[in-house]
């Protein structure tokens, strides 16, 4: 785990919104997995940090995805190129991609597209044929970014790909499933494939594992720390009804 | 050198920054922070038995704080000696248990359990729990109750009690005192506000749990005032508590009359913010002709 000053470098729109924002933090770069997150602490700003997955990560450079839902998201789209943030990370435990599959697909709904870009660069690495699928509510608001060998889009007005949701456009027959959206998305995703891993997104206080604020209701029981046991779940160990899905500024499809 | 020696209460610490309870977990989990410059810590209110805690959302961000409604999630005592103890009896600074209780008797049998364990430099009482005989009416709102917890500790144990006090009352001077008399060495004020945020999408409480508590800057002018209140009223030292990010947040504590201070939410913020505050004090110290901590000018009239 490194913390560092780190300048913004890049910065481009991939969907109505929809920035992508790249930091120069080559500690972070290196020694980030699919899945983590970094936690982001802008000064003069909010008090607490705020987390991100990473959304790529390579040549020293940490990318990130987001939209404007609050005041700290709204200051990082107001940074200018060299303004500088303090980037915390590599956080969490992401995915696990088993070499022995021949093919992931990797589901995401909306701004759950963060995780995706740095886990299909993984999976292909270790020789997984890597199936896109990417929902939002209409064709504008799909990310323009993707990576994998085949891609299949879902718009809830059926202005691009099929009609509905990302879920229900997975191919039949994939050795694996990893997922991150809105909760009722997961939710979804756990009830047909339990074993599918899922990123999940709660409150943060540190991101660090000291203050108990991001706890994970348990199937079996018991809460868990999303920024440190998590934020990836096996579907069906997390209980969907008791985590809270109303977050308002949902990140949404 | 500036000497930054602290005495609390015949405890000699390395400096005036300690690690304010449920901020530094059990000493394993902050990362990125020199220790040498930590005088102490405080655990995580631990209880007799695990508490699995309040369901989510448990903190939400308010205007230069933070709510948080965690519900002293824990593994309990057993697990506490048995899993960190033993790390603690190595480290060079000492470790305080923060101890929580619904019953007298609860504080009484948990501090016996920890008592002689090695690693175990100390308690923290936190009074801020519901008393369940008394029909959940908080120990640390009733100067009586408070005291009768301290004095349940204090015959259980030679080490080192500290008292936290709650602000959520009307004179914290009167509370000090009562649990001053009842023996302990110590005590430390403040701990969180209650309060609460609601969220106009859903129009309910943004905690599932309805209300929290409230730490971070937006306590810090409530926090020192409480300390300063709490130091004029007793003559045992007051550590302070609330809302501290700089040195210059720690020596205002400080000067109104604090031995020593913790620091909690800063450090969510930023692993190195106890080393930060320590060396600040430092600095202000030596920019302003002191060589030592103890020679730093108090703001004490007596009540
Ligand atoms: C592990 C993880 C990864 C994430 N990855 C991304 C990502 O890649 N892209 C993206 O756009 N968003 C992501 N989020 C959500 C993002 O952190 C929030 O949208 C952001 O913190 C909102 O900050 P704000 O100041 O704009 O909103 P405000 O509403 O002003 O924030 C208030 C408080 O709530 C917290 N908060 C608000 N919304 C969320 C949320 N949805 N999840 C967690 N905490 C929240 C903030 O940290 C802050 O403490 C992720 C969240 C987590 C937990
Ligand atoms: C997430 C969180 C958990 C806390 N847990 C405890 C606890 O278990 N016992 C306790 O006495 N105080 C607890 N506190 C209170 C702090 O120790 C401290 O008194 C308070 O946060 C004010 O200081 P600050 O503004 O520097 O955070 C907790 C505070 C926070 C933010
Ligand atoms: S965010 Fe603090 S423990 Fe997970």
């Amino acid at each position: 785990m490194f913390e560092t000053s780190a300048p913004l470098v890049e910065r481009r729109q991939v969907a109505r919104e929809v920035f992508v924002l790249g930091f120069e933090a080559p500690e972070v770069a290196e020694a980030a997995l699919p899945g983590q997150f970094v936690n982001l602490l802008l000064r003069p700003g909010p008090l607490l940090r705020r987390p991100f997955s990473v959304y790529r990560a390579a040549e020293s450079r940490v990318e990130i995805v987001l939209r404007a839902v609050g005041v700290g998201t709204a200051q990082l789209l107001s940074l200018e190129l060299g303004d500088r943030v303090s980037v915390l990370g590599p956080l969490g435990h992401g995915f696990a991609i088993d070499p022995g599959w021949r093919s992931l697909a990797l589901v995401s709904g909306g701004l759950g597209v963060a995780p995706m870009p740095i886990t299909a660069a993984a999976a292909r690495r270790a020789g997984v044929e890597v199936i896109w699928v990417h929902g939002a509510r209409t064709a504008a608001d799909l990310c323009t970014e993707w990576e994998g060998e085949r891609a299949a889009w879902a718009t809830d007005d059926g202005s691009q790909g099929s009609r509905g949701s990302a879920v229900a456009a997975v191919p039949e027959g994939v050795d694996g499933v990893f997922a991150c959206g809105p909760n009722p998305m997961l939710a979804a995703i756990a009830e047909r494939w339990p074993d599918a891993q899922v990123a999940v997104e709660t409150y943060m206080g540190c991101g660090t594992g000291v203050c108990l604020g991001c706890a994970v209701p348990k199937r079996a029981g018991g809460y868990d720390r999303a920024c440190s046991e998590g934020p990836v779940y096996r579907a069906a160990d997390v209980d969907w009804p008791a985590l809270p899905g109303h977050l308002h500024y949902a990140v949404g499809v | 050198m500036i000497e930054l020696e602290v005495d609390l209460g015949g405890l000699r610490l390395k400096g005036p920054v300690l690690a304010a309870s449920g901020t530094f977990g059990y000493g394993t989990e902050v990362p990125l922070l020199d220790r040498s410059k930590l005088a102490g810590m405080v655990s995580k209110g631990i209880f007799l038995r695990p508490r699995t805690g309040t369901p989510p959302a448990r903190i939400v961000e308010t205007p230069s704080g933070m709510l948080n409604a965690i519900g002293l999630q824990g593994p309990g005592v057993d697990a506490l000696i048995r899993d960190y103890a033993p790390l603690w009896a190595s480290w060079a600074f000492p470790v305080f248990v923060n101890l929580n209780a619904e019953s007298i008797e609860e504080y009484g049998e948990l501090t016996a359990r920890l008592d002689g364990v090695p690693g175990v430099a100390g308690f923290e009482v936190n009074i801020s729990c519901p008393n369940v005989d008394q029909g959940g009416m908080y120990f640390g709102n009733d100067p009586v109750a408070a005291g009768r917890v301290t004095a349940a500790v204090r015959r259980r144990t030679k080490l080192p009690v500290w008292v936290k006090l709650t602000p959520m009352v009307t004179d914290i001077g009167v509370v000090a005192r009562s649990v001053e008399a009842e023996g302990a060495d110590a005590l430390c004020a403040v701990n969180t506000f209650v309060g609460m945020s609601i969220d106009l999408n859903s129009r309910r409480p943004r905690l599932a749990n309805r209300t929290g508590g409230l730490s971070g800057p937006a306590i810090r002018p409530l926090a020192v005032h409480l300390a300063h209140q709490a130091a004029r009223a007793v003559r045992i030292p007051v550590v302070g508590v609330g809302g501290i990010v700089s040195a210059e947040d720690a020596l205002e504590f400080l000067v109104a009359g604090c031995a020593a201070v913790q620091v909690g939410t800063a450090t969510f913020i930023d692993g190195g913010a106890i080393a930060r505050v320590h060396d600040g004090i430092a600095a202000y110290l030596a920019s302003n002709g002191f060589e030592s901590l103890e020679e730093l000018p108090r703001y004490l009239p007596r009540d």
